[in-house]
């Protein structure tokens, strides 16, 4: 089966493990220089967890906060290929943490109706590669389904996570990041974080969303993404972005594994005299388009960077929408620095969004 | 079934089928003011056809013309739920024009694989609402198959049919325009004609295309669209937009069955002095981006309008390519008229993109 073998490929080998390893310390180094601290990082009790471990300490409180919550999907039982859901069988028991079928419009429908009936299911979907066998109960029943009964019955409980993006070898498919397929879907929330302690508030908030939401963990930063974590129970409202750092001359919209790529970018662009406001969505759908729009105005330029390919990825519902808002704020067009709109291939090395060409469109805009 | 009953409802009352003939004889005549003359609908041959003749036609003229051709679908034999596959099945066989089982994902993946293996099969989706169960055969593996074998296998003779876009009663899964979502994916062609001449001449050239397409027919304009039709074969590239009426202040583009409406809010607005220039797309993947740029360098404004609702839709792609293309002759924000972001009510006269809604945005933008 090509999953497994790509599954086992993905968690190794231990050099490349080693050197992610290497690159979160920088990362994380980074990440300290911002000058808007991280919600709950600076908790009293706060642990180091990196981010598979964040997910799988919001899964653990998620679980022991309210037994109408369970947790499946492939995999899961035994820890999930990516270790998100290590011991909670052994706690909670095979009737709350348990294996499905390998089969993905099952595993969704399963849990609409789940959901449905009260319960509140955290499914998950192996790879966001393979969310699409259930892209139609999805679209057509989750999101839909207390619009069409009038509000007789939703499934709001429901929260589908999924690993998702580039993580160096994933080829076609175990590298896709598909949110923008389901960004032109009303009735889902979609989330996609770039720490462990907003992926483990913003986890813990989709379980307390009344509308069925899907969540997108950037594998890559599964263990190479390191910071304090607060072991307690916490959320994070969804539809809030975050600033990372504030700048005066060009704001970078992005989310995701994507945060990362663009702050080394902003630091290379302030060793030129260039200062970056840098945004952090963190909530895909909705967005903080209230956020966005003030920080635009102020700067007058703006770049929108994911790793999802270009055309019509979420940055182009972000430029339509700012240049319909900061239209006589903007000094430059807006950019959307992105995946090239072809499949991912094996050497991804010139097709994802790297530094450089993120560097790249800041000197573009701000020479325009 | 309940797609049964949706599929009765469809056609009937007659009432309803007399009023729509009615509106497409003044449709017709605000067509033929066009200043350019449509493609074919000249030829000395014309024949009077509505729009599913013309679609009857161009599958008459596939089959014939070769014989790896073949049509298949859910209830296509006896001629389709749209009766668009009329008198196929006699003419050249059971083993050339056959009904499928009722599965969307298995349809297109047996079509996938008749592709595969140097076929032409047209695979017909009953309806656009019911093409997400086979969102992954289309996505995954269609899109991708050529890019991810090195070219040593592909799947270009593919073609998928399917009707879309509202119909006045079609409810949640009888009207929806789903372009949006497929426009996000590399490897495919999305056509979408607003006219018989063009739906033939496009749905020829996509049986001949090298690569997988997807073909939308507006199914309100099934019978209402009448229009002198050349009999013969004749195809018409993709990629190439047209210019139904010429203008100088703004530009409207659009595409399917929201041309009609677009058409009559420029007459609205050009009673009142205002001058708008008109695009038909017909092609949304590849677009002609070029036809688009050169129209709003002169226009300085742009409205783009479709069916689909308005986040993540086509629009929001063709906003953010002006935005980068015609940054320094925009002289008011684009604006995108289009249904609002929820599901497709079953009362539909306040969601649609109407002919107000256009008109308003026309004196907005030319009032900027």
């Amino acid at each position: 089966m090509l999953r497994r073998i790509g599954t086992t490929h993905v968690v190794s080998p231990l050099s490349s493990f080693f050197s992610s390893v290497a690159s979160a310390r920088r990362l994380q180094m980074t990440a300290v220089s911002a000058s808007q601290a991280r919600e709950h990082a600076d908790a009293p009790e706060a642990v180091e967890m990196n981010f598979l471990q964040a997910i799988n300490s919001a899964l653990d409180l998620a679980l022991s906060r309210d037994e109408k919550t369970v947790v499946f999907g492939e995999d899961v039982a035994f820890g999930g290929v990516f270790r998100c859901t290590l011991n909670l069988s052994k706690k909670y028991g095979s009737q709350r943490v348990f294996d499905s079928p390998l089969s993905e419009q099952g595993l969704v429908g399963f849990a609409i109706g789940m959901a449905s009936a009260g319960w509140k299911p955290i499914a998950e979907v192996q790879f966001a590669d393979y969310i699409f066998p259930a892209f139609d109960q999805i679209v057509n029943e989750a999101a839909k389904m207390r619009f069409r009964s009038g509000g007789h019955f939703h499934c709001g409980g429901l929260v589908i996570r999924s690993p998702s993006s580039a993580v160096g070898h994933g080829g076609l498919y175990h590298s896709q990041s598909v949110e923008g397929f389901f960004n032109h879907c009303a009735g889902i929330k979609i989330v996609m974080p770039s720490t462990p302690s907003d992926a483990k508030g913003l986890l813990l908030q989709c379980v307390e969303e009344e509308d069925p939401c899907i969540f997108f963990e950037p594998k890559r930063l599964y263990r190479s993404m390191v910071e304090p974590v607060d072991p307690g129970y916490y959320t994070i409202p969804l539809g809030k972005g975050k600033i990372l750092c504030e700048g005066r001359d060009v704001t970078i919209v992005t989310y995701g594994a994507q945060v990362g790529v663009a702050m080394k970018a902003a630091e290379r662009a302030a060793q030129e005299g260039i200062s970056v406001e840098l945004i952090d969505l963190r909530s895909l759908k909705p967005w903080d388009r209230e956020m966005v729009t003030q920080s635009v105005r102020k700067t007058g330029r703006v770049i929108v960077t994911h790793e999802a390919p270009k055309t019509s990825g979420i940055g182009s519902e972000i430029v339509s929408c700012i240049t319909q808002d900061c239209f006589l704020s903007l000094e430059a067009p807006p950019m959307r620095v992105c995946c090239l709109d072809t499949p991912h291939p094996l050497n991804e090395r010139l097709y994802l969004p790297n530094e450089l060409k993120v560097c790249e469109a800041i000197k573009y805009i701000t020479g325009y």
